[in-house]
């Protein structure tokens, strides 16, 4: 039997092949030597190791795990070249100010992945690993992706430029609104209130997640009524109008069957949730560039993995993901309204979908320089719990290139939906017209919304109603690391 | 009707200062700026007339409000819009739209309907104003 | 999107301090810079200084309501070539910018052929791009006389002056016309142009330098290249100027430098020929009687004419830094 008390790898063949239970360490998982190739995929995990569990062995577990290792040793590993096929820990660090937690890095060889194939990625960087018994928790951070990979994959059917050309909408951020109530409207009701918004001065409307073919409201019904109320509203208003049909079905062919209906009717944009798959989704980002459709996806169901510090896997991971399947949307969060997300993180997240290089920015997030290779851009998209009385806050931090949607910050307005519709328009219009004056509208944001509103009366109601409207909760996920040199939290 | 196209439309119309303090964020960011007109405001008619190339050399906006008004003389019944292109790249395309002077009246569009197969009904618009040859519309 | 101008009305000031806004405004460091950087040109610094000193009442009886139109601001610049003209359009063009009149400050420098094409339609599109690219800034016309030419009466310079006329009077808040040339031309253009003439509020005359000026030009141009004169070579220049004074197509500081570019070109070649073992920063500095004395200006000036101040129209002449 071997010396259980090394990390070392043991080099002679003979003792690391015979049978037996070997620590990961020593099966040559923790390299702590190797430097990352540039072809290398890195993943990055916060780990929390069982009481008594070395970090580098639980390092090393992880990397082993998420590649070639299986619990015990076999002999079939000698008849490959599995020097190159084992992932290695190369890197473990404390989490400041969080004890018993550690940032493992490990480098996986590129020849371990399938190209353009995120089923493939994820199948072995979150595979087995998240229910390994020797971790308390165990959470993805993030991953450097090598430009040799993130070229294996189509990238964002459209893109913000292209999406910007065929809507003919420059210089302002983009405005949407979901229908509201979410479940329960007739196809005719539901068409409505598309009008409405679009008409009073929004570039999209949106299907929620949750709404696909039900008994209420059947698909096809949907989508006519939709489009009518898109046509009826550009023909109103002389601009490019869009509605994200959801295509979400239980089936792949369905899918299909809905967003080639949804192209029949000359519709700009189709929706997809997250909850479909990535397999799914890469699929429909290809019938997408194919057919000239922005896709959307609504980022469903993420917050069972993405929300909690110590487990699961980080936003900007699926962030990453999502750009090499190829969506043009994604809700990447608002800082300011209803659902979680720090200014800085959040900043983290809307690099990664916007930037062609992301530098390594800890207080940010990111761990990792990232080249996107001329992939296309995705459109971040704000929702939850905004309003026009916010404008200037969602433009200093969200920018240019984003859908800022106001449900209920257009439907619910006092006066009606086109009023609520003209509100948030008239208010962004303001904003992005005095930022390009020179204003501090962080300081000067509310004269300024105050001094449009003279002239708009929708505006001025809606900042009387929601004045008072904000939502100040403590984010149970801010990066670990602070811009000075301290360590805040 | 009022033609929404554009970042300022929901906006009282801009006065020549507001232009030129616009169109200096443009210049101030490495942009090139262009003035283009038409009678023909579909929004998916793409290429305006260029009233001139894009100013790449100015770095002054007292320019564009010049051309602008240049195309008044000229087009006055018509849309003019102020565009901004950025070379750099990953962008390679517009910045900035913004409509600078319109017709006296807007008469909007016409929503053409063709009853399909289905319930599926096919739809166009088309301008009121593009029922006149070009140069004709508008009064 | 015009601000409302009744609610938010700005409240006037009562009292104004010249001083501070001398001082703040920066019109002061201008000023200085002009006095020290420039030799001579006593005339032309108190012309300045009066400009500035109006510009600055002018701007505060705007702050106070007592005046609302932009005053016309567009200058001419006459004198003998090589009397600065440029450089002091350079400077009034900084001088404007910061006092507000113009928004960026930059100097285009233009002569005729910038201005008037050669073929029908070619003008127009011509002078609007340069007054385009001078919008913000100042524009310098030099020789600005050629512009009109009476003897050819379809001549396309015509076309170039009344865009210029024009733009001159429309856009006064967005661009300062400066026109440059001899004294007695521009006399005559403006005789034969009124518009131009109307549309000019400041005259400014440069002087020729004199002898003494043009010596001590020469010590301070040496000096910015790390060269000097020795003594013997003090008084060769100081003879120098004296007799390229009497020769045709004198240009002033122009000469001289253009004196002094063929004195060092002789002194390198003196250094190449003579030079026995190394030679010290001092030897490769020094300008020497022999370097000067060789100028034919001093046989009378045969070649001066082809070499120096030929009034040469056109790019040469307008980037000849004086």
């Amino acid at each position: 039997m071997n010396d259980m008390s090394s990390n070392q790898t043991i080099a002679d063949g003979k003792k690391r092949y015979s049978a037996g239970v070997l620590k990961y360490a020593q099966m040559g998982y923790w390299e702590p030597d190797y430097t990352p190739k540039d072809t290398d995929v890195i993943a990055l995990f916060r780990i929390t190791p069982q009481d008594g569990v070395d970090a580098v062995e639980a390092a090393a577990a992880v990397a082993g795990e998420s590649s070639t290792a299986t619990w015990t040793v076999v002999w079939t590993d000698r008849l490959t070249a599995c020097d190159k096929y084992r992932a290695k820990a190369y890197r473990v660090d404390p989490v400041p100010n969080s004890s018993g937690e550690y940032f493992a890095y490990i480098a996986y060889d590129l020849d371990l992945f399938e190209g353009g194939s995120i089923a493939n990625l994820t199948a072995s960087i979150i595979g087995n690993v998240f229910g390994f018994k020797p971790l308390k928790a165990l959470r993805l951070e993030d991953m450097r992706l090598p430009v040799a990979y993130v070229k294996t994959f189509q990238g964002p059917a459209t893109g913000i430029v292209v999406e910007r050309e065929r809507l003919n909408v420059y210089g302002r951020p983009l405005l949407g609104a979901t229908v509201k109530p979410k479940l329960g409207l007739s196809g005719r009701n539901y068409g409505r209130v598309v009008y409405e918004a679009l008409k009073g001065g929004l570039d999209f409307t949106k299907d929620d997640e949750n709404i696909n073919s039900q008994p209420f409201m059947h698909w096809r019904d949907r989508f006519l009524y939709c489009m009518e109320a898109v046509n009826r509203a550009s023909a109103a208003t002389g601009e490019v109008k869009g509605t994200y049909l959801n295509v979400t079905a239980g089936t792949m062919e369905q899918m299909y069957e809905r967003a080639n209906f949804a192209k029949e009717l000359g519709s700009v944009i189709v929706m997809i949730d997250l909850v479909i798959g990535y397999t799914a989704i890469q699929s429909m980002a290809k019938w997408a560039r194919d057919n000239d459709m922005i896709l959307h996806l609504h980022r469903a169901g993420h917050s069972t993995y993405t929300r909690q510090r110590s487990h699961g896997v980080s936003f900007r991971v699926i962030a990453k993901w999502m750009r090499l399947a190829g969506v043009d949307h994604l809700h990447a969060g608002t800082v300011v309204g209803k659902l979680e997300g720090d200014p800085a993180t959040t900043k983290g997240y809307y690099d990664i979908f916007r930037e062609e290089r992301n530098p390594m920015a800890l207080e940010n997030g990111i761990f990792f320089d990232q080249d996107w290779a001329s992939l296309n851009k995705m459109m971040p998209v704000a929702s939850g719990g905004i309003h026009a009385g916010q404008m200037h806050q969602l433009l200093t931090y969200l920018g240019e290139d984003v859908v800022l949607q106001f449900g209920g910050g257009t439907i619910g307005h006092p006066h009606g939906i086109q009023a609520g519709a003209t509100a948030n328009r008239v208010a962004l219009e303001a904003m992005v017209f005095a930022r390009n004056a020179g204003r501090d509208i962080w300081n000067e944001g509310e004269d300024i919304l105050r001094d449009a509103a003279k002239t708009c009366t929708p505006l001025k109601q809606a900042l009387d109603v929601w004045k008072d409207v904000s939502f100040n909760y403590a984010s149970t996920d801010a990066p670990d690391f602070a811009p000075t040199p301290e360590v805040s939290m | 009707m009022k033609l929404r196209q554009g970042q300022f439309s929901f906006l009282p119309d801009l006065s020549d200062d507001d232009i030129r303090v616009q169109a200096q964020y443009a210049i101030d960011n490495g942009w090139a700026v262009s003035v283009e007109y038409s009678d023909d405001p579909h929004p998916r008619n793409t290429y305006w007339e260029m009233w001139g190339h894009p100013m790449f050399d100015n770095p002054d906006a007292a320019a564009v409000v010049f051309e602008v008004n240049e195309c008044r003389k000229e087009h006055g019944g018509k849309y003019i819009r102020v565009i901004a292109f950025d070379a750099s790249p990953g962008w390679e395309s517009i910045r900035m739209s913004f409509i600078v002077n319109r017709p006296a009246t807007e008469p909007g569009f016409r929503l053409v309907r063709q009853e399909g197969e289905g319930r599926v009904v096919r739809y166009t618009i088309e301008s009121y104003a593009t029922r006149e040859p070009e140069g004709q519309r508008y009064a | 999107m015009t601000e409302d101008a009744d609610t938010d009305a700005p409240t006037r000031p009562t009292h104004v301090d010249l001083a501070q806004s001398f001082q703040e405004s920066g019109v002061r460091d201008v000023l200085r810079e002009l006095d020290e950087t420039l030799i001579g040109l006593e005339p032309v610094k108190s012309r300045i200084r009066e400009t500035a000193a109006l510009l600055l009442v002018d701007k505060a009886r705007r702050q106070m309501g007592l005046a609302t139109e932009t005053p016309t601001l567009h200058m001419s610049f006459t004198g003998n070539p090589g009397t600065g003209k440029t450089t002091v359009a350079l400077k009034m063009a900084d001088l404007l910018h910061r006092l507000g009149y113009v928004r960026k400050g930059h100097l285009v420098t233009v002569t005729r052929d910038d201005l008037v094409g050669q073929y029908i339609g070619h003008t127009a599109p011509k002078t609007k791009e340069v007054l385009k690219k001078a919008m913000g800034g100042v524009l310098f016309i030099d020789e600005a006389y050629y512009l009109y030419r009476p003897e050819n009466e379809r001549d396309y310079g015509q076309e170039a002056i009344e865009i210029l006329l024009q733009v001159m009077e429309n856009n006064r808040d967005d661009l300062v016309v400066i026109l440059a040339g001899y004294a007695d031309r521009m006399d005559r253009f403006f005789a034969s142009n009124p518009g131009f003439r109307s549309r000019i509020a400041h005259h400014i005359e440069f002087p020729d330098y004199t002898n003494g000026e043009l010596l001590h030009i020469s010590e301070r141009m040496l000096a910015a290249q790390n060269y000097r004169l020795d003594d013997g070579a003090r008084v060769a220049m100081a003879e120098y100027i004296g007799a390229r004074r009497g020769q045709p197509h004198f240009a002033n500081a122009r000469s001289v430098r253009n004196a002094l570019d063929r004195a060092r070109l002789r002194q390198a070649n003196r250094l190449f020929n003579e030079a026995k073992g190394p030679l010290d920063a001092d030897t490769l500095s020094t300008i020497t009687e022999p370097d000067l004395r060789a100028s034919r200006v001093f046989q009378g000036g045969l070649a001066v004419d082809r070499l120096d101040g030929d009034r040469r129209t056109g790019q040469a002449m307008s980037q000849a830094a004086e």
